[in-house]
């Protein structure tokens, strides 16, 4: 028992990580409201970046600054860090363009529910 | 049911006019014809005997280097199929001005081309016409001329420039006729191509061409009746396009070779995934050539089209499936010469199999044939209906040839000479039932009658294309028939005894094909005025045009030996044939002899009695109920499997519901009229409604679950790579 | 100098990108003029490119000279040089059918956006092309993504928006897909170089198998959905119908197009044949791409709109594309990356003929085309030429892919797929030949027709009679595209 709560601690991460895809997948499938959609995606988007920072993460390690003093120095690795930086970049720009979007759409259609706007959308094409 | 097809003069179309006897056009064409004639005289002259250029004197040396220019020229294939095509470009540009001036541009286009074809004649005798484009298509076009390659260009090209002619007067009833010329010179073009083609590959490249060419002519006049048979003849045709392509893909991987050498022993090795491979091919050749059970496209097709594309449509085009078989089967199947030594030899077999199976289709479809043309009142689809059954003489002759392996070679000679007959009678006739058309707008021949007074050239010609056709002694009709006669005698001699019963069944069509054309000639020529609106014209270019094929016609049944000698043997000699059979049964044939005479005109007594009995008895009315339908038959496991899916997608028992819930729908097949019936339902139709109704149902339905797809694909991909790893 | 070429032409889109809202006067003029003048001049360099390439062999760029397992690198052979040259030249001719078909289908203003986008697109396609790292990949393709959308959305109606948010949303998935395999990846071998990765995972699959796996599963299924294989294409067609016709071309033919490419990196590049291979992949991806030939074509038959019927096709052929891939020989290959140029341009003419005729007659039902053959020649030539090639007849680029896929498949002794193929060609000529003959045979709707020579204006003449001339280029001297795939299909299959 004690072996597997240590176990979930020290992987911890990666749980995380998984549960909030999964909640963020969830969200995305089940809810017909198109801005909860949006928030789901960044969840999911969350639980992505959580992952790839958390396996830069080295035992024993200290901030990645180099110290020229002491060699032989382990230190965290710096790079999921900075490509993450570029992933968050990305996923703000996606949440603003479809945030846009949606702002488009309730002008258009006049509701943010998704079902609402396919039973307008089916309506029109059957001529 | 298309029956006759209500056909009007379009807006562009120049009615009724009272033409001068002597315009331009028609001095230019009898010019052309006076040359013609010359030159075929002249080329006959110097097959027959090393005569030499030496009859015009000193004037020779200047035509003799540039016959031999073109003789010896190595691209003189890639030649002939140019000059049509870019013929038919210039044709088109100058149709916007005249149409004379484009008509003559089409006959000078027709006469180069055959004077092109005639010039292939020395170097296809002793085999040495070969040509190879590197790189074209990726794996190169490869032409090879031989004597039946050559025989069959010959007579498309000697049919083409008669029909060309006769084609002026009667399109101008139509419109769109610089649309017309063009793709009769492509049609012109992809069917030389086939007929030279060195391998498979090149022949299918044009045949796709030629089908897709001669569909702009089926479809010609626009009319609904004409779009229905030009989708039903489309679709078909892509049908066995297809076949031909699966066949020549497995072909090529399982023997590496697709050129028209004998490969009987690679073909032996491959166990009876032959019958697949070859069967394919040979489906899809028979498509075009018309053979049953695969001939629904033919009566549809070939009474809508206008009369020169008739014409050329069941004079030639379906020769070229029936050419396409023949090629096949006796290069393909046959061992190479110095493979065998006898007539039992056991490489034999992978034709035998083949062999009978064509003899027994082609039984089939010349019964089927006849019995379907003696019910026609349409003049254009009783010629359909027969052309149907004279293919299934070329068949049957082609069956022969392949069945009796070593001692075939009587049925190839029957079959290559029918070819050539048929391609020159049918399209006399159908040029003949254009001139009634013209003169009376009526294609019925109940309502017809008592014209021999009024167009006297055009019943002559008639009957002398009737006799063609019919076998009598002195028309080119007797020789073939008597070739295939004996060959079908060497099948049940030399072969299996059941073909006894095809030979009966043999004699018994062609009575019925003499049945069929006393009605034809009695009802139209002879007997009492029916009609009364007479159009004023004269067609004095096209009886010349027919006139020029009727002497073709009567040359070929007076003489055959030139025919055998010069063109037929070579071409035989060429196939894996026992050189001594050919010698001592072939070469030597007397074909006036009194015994043929006896059962010639004993045929007749029954074709007579058949005719009197039918009048009497009135059995040429029988309609057939609706749910017989052929189509329906020939396509029914995919209708079966299509009616099966409507039904899973719920709501669907009957046909009717089908045709009533896809209504709102794309559906070029839609035929409102056949909706009484669902056995009528063409097979096109069927597989449009059963997609739309697919469509409907499960579009917005998937389009709905876009996430929920992923999200499911992706844990049944995980759990897969992870657990079964 | 030549080096430099893959990022010179980069920079030049990029730069000329952002230079072009910076711009005064009449933006719209001026912004078509630098885009059809900067893609004939990236089309030429990257010709020079090819010629050294083949002539010196394959290279490698390291940005900033940094070393391959620190920085990143752009790894140039005759199959992206090729690839890119293709992208860029497709690209040009849209662009100069869209000089005069753009300004009827968005307002004003976004005309100039509009170009920005474009040129934006390219440069991240042409990124994913060249480059050899993974993150960068992964960045190149959001990107492209966003872009992709956003030319789809420059057009203000409303079917338009919902269909930018569908594809965004799916897009975003899938790269969430993408970047958790990269994660995994990088988890256990610590390189983000496609080489590097390539050359020590099999020293990896031997200690962490499961990450491996779970990073396979979810990186294919990410560039499925975004190369748009059954079942997961639902975003294909309302984005591909409903976007501007510029818009349908680049996407059709060229966005999609990429996606595949990256699955033949991962799959070759960074798993290498042997795992790919024994895990069963192969089977899994030629049932998907049979599905995908099959039913593309049956739920084309259905439709009523004509861009939407074309947009369905595309999924048609995208499954032939993936079938070559899933052989896993070098026909395959070959064959699957000779569909992409063939279906390029065929499609590219498809979609410019129908946005003609949109342009002109304002008619989109299917219905209503009767007789149209009469009033726009060359268009629908261009069309004929195009349906035939998708068709199959002999003489066009779509026959002879068609006949290499079907030699591929036997070569790797899978008759069945010979047999779907054959199919879906049948299927194919089904919504195919009705639309070309009810355009010339049938007699239009409204009676009052001339018969003229064109009615397009020039740039979009241009642009329809080049595509079909190369259509039909290609289709009878394949050996041209043909010889430069199969080398590229040997550089995947040795990697």
């Amino acid at each position: 028992m004690n072996d597997f709560l240590i176990n979930l601690a020290n992987h911890m991460n990666y749980i995380a990580a998984i549960a909030l895809f999964v909640i963020g997948l969830y969200t995305v499938l089940t809810h017909s409201n198109l801005l909860k959609k949006v928030i789901g995606i960044n969840i999911m988007e969350t639980s992505v970046f959580l992952f790839f920072v958390s396996i830069g993460f080295v035992n024993d390690g200290s901030s990645p600054i180099i110290d020229l003093g002491s060699l032989g120095k382990i230190y965290v690795n710096p790079v999921p860090s900075a490509l993450i930086l570029t992933g968050i970049v990305v996923a703000v720009s996606i949440t603003a363009y479809s945030l846009s979007l949606i702002i488009r759409l309730y002008k258009a259609y006049g509701t943010m529910d998704l079902d609402e706007i396919m039973a307008m959308r089916s309506e029109v094409n059957h001529d | 049911m298309i029956g006759k097809s209500k056909h009007q003069p379009g807006k562009h179309a120049v009615e009724d006019r009272v033409f001068p006897k002597f315009n331009i056009f028609s001095i230019n064409s009898i010019t052309v014809m006076i040359v013609t004639v010359f030159i075929l005289g002249y080329f006959i002259l110097l097959t027959q005997s090393d005569v030499g250029l030496t009859i015009l004197g000193y004037k020779v040396v200047f035509l003799e280097r540039i016959i031999k220019f073109f003789v010896d020229l190595k691209q003189l294939p890639l030649l002939i199929i140019a000059v049509p095509l870019v013929g038919g470009v210039i044709e088109w540009a100058q149709g916007r001005k005249s149409d004379d001036t484009r008509d003559i541009t089409v006959v000078y286009t027709t006469f180069v081309t055959l004077i092109l074809v005639l010039a292939m004649y020395p170097h296809a005798l002793d085999g040495t016409l070969t040509y190879w484009l590197k790189d074209v298509l990726g794996f190169g076009l490869s032409f090879k001329v031989d004597m039946l390659s050559l025989t069959l260009a010959m007579t498309t090209s000697i049919l083409w420039l008669p029909v060309m002619i006769y084609s002026h007067k009667y399109m101008l009833h139509e419109n769109h006729r610089s649309r017309f010329y063009f793709f009769m010179s492509l049609t012109h073009s992809a069917i030389l191509g086939t007929v030279m083609a060195g391998d498979l590959f090149t022949m299918f490249l044009f045949f796709e061409i030629m089908t897709f060419s001669s569909y702009m002519l089926v479809s010609h006049s626009e009319s609904n009746d004409s779009l229905k048979a030009g989708y039903s003849y489309l679709y078909i045709g892509v049908l066995g396009g297809l076949a031909i392509l699966l066949g020549m893909i497995l072909l090529s991987v399982f023997t590496g070779n697709l050129s028209f050498i004998p490969m009987a022993d690679q073909l032996a090795k491959m166990g009876s995934f032959r019958y697949v491979v070859i069967g394919l091919i040979m489906f899809g050749f028979s498509i075009k050539a018309g053979m049953a059970p695969v001939h629904v496209w033919l009566p549809k097709a070939h009474p809508v089209a206008p009369t020169p594309a008739s014409a050329l449509l069941s004079g030639v085009m379906i020769k070229i499936g029936a050419y396409g078989v023949l090629r096949v089967a006796t290069t393909y199947l046959f061992p190479a010469s110095f493979q065998i030594t006898d007539y039992k030899d056991a490489l034999w077999s992978v034709s035998k199999s083949f062999g009978s199976g064509l003899i027994w289709l082609g039984i089939i479809t010349m019964a089927i044939g006849v019995f379907m043309a003696l019910q026609q009142s349409n003049i254009k689809r009783m010629l359909a209906y027969h052309s149907v059954s004279q293919m299934g003489y070329i068949v049957l002759g082609i069956g022969v040839a392949v069945y009796l392996g070593y001692k075939g070679a009587m049925g190839y000679s029957g079959a290559m000479y029918h070819i050539i007959n048929h391609a020159l009678f049918k399209s006399l006739l159908f040029m003949v039932a254009g001139v009634v058309y013209l003169y009376t707008h009526q294609l019925d021949m109940y309502k017809l009658g008592g014209l021999w007074k009024r167009l006297p050239f055009t019943a002559l010609i008639c009957l002398i294309a009737a006799f063609g056709i019919t076998g009598m002694p002195g028309f080119n009709g007797f020789i073939s028939k008597s070739i295939l006669h004996h060959a079908i005698i060497e099948a049940y001699q030399y072969g299996s005894p059941s073909f006894r019963g095809a030979e009966i069944i043999f004699n018994i069509i062609s009575a019925g094909t003499v049945c069929s054309f006393l009605k034809l000639f009695g009802f139209v020529f002879l007997g009492k005025e029916k009609t009364t609106h007479y159009s004023k014209q004269s067609f004095k270019t096209m009886e010349m045009a027919m006139a020029a094929i009727a002497v073709l016609i009567i040359f070929i049944g007076l003489q055959p030996e030139y025919l055998m000698n010069a063109f037929i043997i070579p071409a035989v000699r060429a196939v894996t044939y026992d050189p001594a059979f050919i010698d001592k049964y072939v070469v030597g044939l007397k074909y006036f002899t009194s015994s043929a005479l006896i059962e010639m005109a004993g045929i007749y007594a029954l074709g007579i009695a058949i005719f009197v009995a039918g009048i009497r008895f009135d059995l040429f009315h029988i309609h057939f109920p609706k749910w017989m339908n052929i189509e329906y038959l020939v396509f029914f496991p995919i209708n079966k499997i299509l009616q099966l899916t409507c039904y899973l997608l719920g709501n669907c028992k009957t046909d009717a519901d089908v045709i009533g819930q896809s209504k709102g729908f794309v559906n070029p097949f839609r035929d409102d009229a056949f909706a009484d019936h669902p056995r009528t339902l063409s097979f096109m139709n069927r597989l449009v409604m059963t997609a739309d109704l697919f469509t409907h149902r499960y579009e917005n339905a998937l389009i709905k679950g876009d996430v929920l797809i992923y999200t499911v694909i992706v844990t049944i991909a995980l759990i897969a790579l992870v657990i079964f790893r | 100098m030549i080096k430099h070429i893959p990022i010179l032409v980069q920079v030049a889109l990029l730069s000329m990108a952002v230079l072009i809202p910076l711009l005064r006067g009449n933006k719209a003029a001026k912004s078509k003029g630098i885009t059809v003048a900067l893609l004939f001049i990236s089309s030429v360099f990257l010709l020079i490119l090819i010629r050294d390439v083949r002539d010196n062999g394959a290279f490698v760029y390291n940005f900033g000279n940094y070393e391959s397992y620190i920085g990143i690198q752009y790894s140039v052979n005759i199959f992206s040089a090729f690839m890119s040259f293709f992208v860029i030249t497709l690209a040009l001719i849209i662009m100069i059918f869209s000089t005069k078909d753009i300004d009827h289908e968005i307002s004003r203003q976004s005309i100039s956006q509009y170009y920005t986008l474009v040129l934006i697109l390219l440069f991240s396609m042409v990124g994913m092309i060249f480059t050899n790292d993974l993150f960068n990949m992964y960045v190149f393709m959001e990107i492209l993504s966003l872009t992709s959308c956003a030319i789809i959305s420059v057009k203000s109606k409303k079917e338009n928006y919902l269909a930018a948010l569908r594809y965004l949303v799916l897009n975003t998935i899938g790269s969430l897909s993408v970047l958790l395999g990269i994660a995994l990846l990088y988890m256990v071998s610590g390189h983000l170089n496609m080489s590097l990765m390539g050359q020590s995972i099999s020293l990896i699959w031997q200690l962490y198998p499961t990450n491996i796996l779970i990073a396979t599963g979810f990186m294919l299924v990410g560039f499925a959905i975004k190369a748009a294989v059954f079942p997961m294409h639902i975003w294909l067609p309302d984005a591909h119908s409903n976007a501007p016709t510029p818009s349908s071309a680049l996407l059709s033919s060229l966005v999609v197009k990429i996606y595949v490419f990256a699955v033949y990196k991962i799959l070759f590049d960074v798993l290498g044949k042997d795992i790919v291979v024994g895990l069963g992949i192969p089977g899994v991806i030629a049932v998907f791409a049979a599905s995908g030939m099959l039913f593309g074509s049956i739920f084309a038959i259905g439709q009523k709109d004509i861009k939407r019927m074309l947009a369905y096709s595309s999924v048609a052929q995208i499954g032939y594309i993936f079938l070559g891939l899933s052989l896993m020989t070098e026909a395959g290959l070959a064959a699957g990356l000779f569909h992409v140029v063939s279906h390029g341009l065929m499609k590219t003419a498809l979609f410019l003929s129908a946005g003609s005729i949109i342009y002109y007659r304002n008619k989109r039902d299917i219905r209503q085309l009767d007789g149209i053959g009469v009033e726009m020649p060359v268009t629908m030539v261009v069309f004929a030429i195009a349906a035939m090639g998708m068709i199959g007849i002999p003489g066009t680029n779509g026959f002879m892919s068609k006949l290499y896929l079907s030699f591929a498949v036997l070569g790797a002794g899978q008759p069945l797929l010979l047999g779907v193929i054959l199919l879906s060609s049948y299927l194919n000529a089904v919504y195919y030949l009705p639309i070309i003959i009810s355009a010339f045979l049938k007699e239009p709707k409204s009676k009052n027709i001339t018969m003229q020579v064109e009615v397009l204006p020039w740039p979009m003449l241009l642009a329809l009679v080049t595509v079909g001339i190369l259509c039909l280029l290609t289709g009878f001297y394949p050996k041209l595209v043909m010889d430069i795939v199969t080398q590229a299909a040997k550089i995947f299959l040795s990697a």
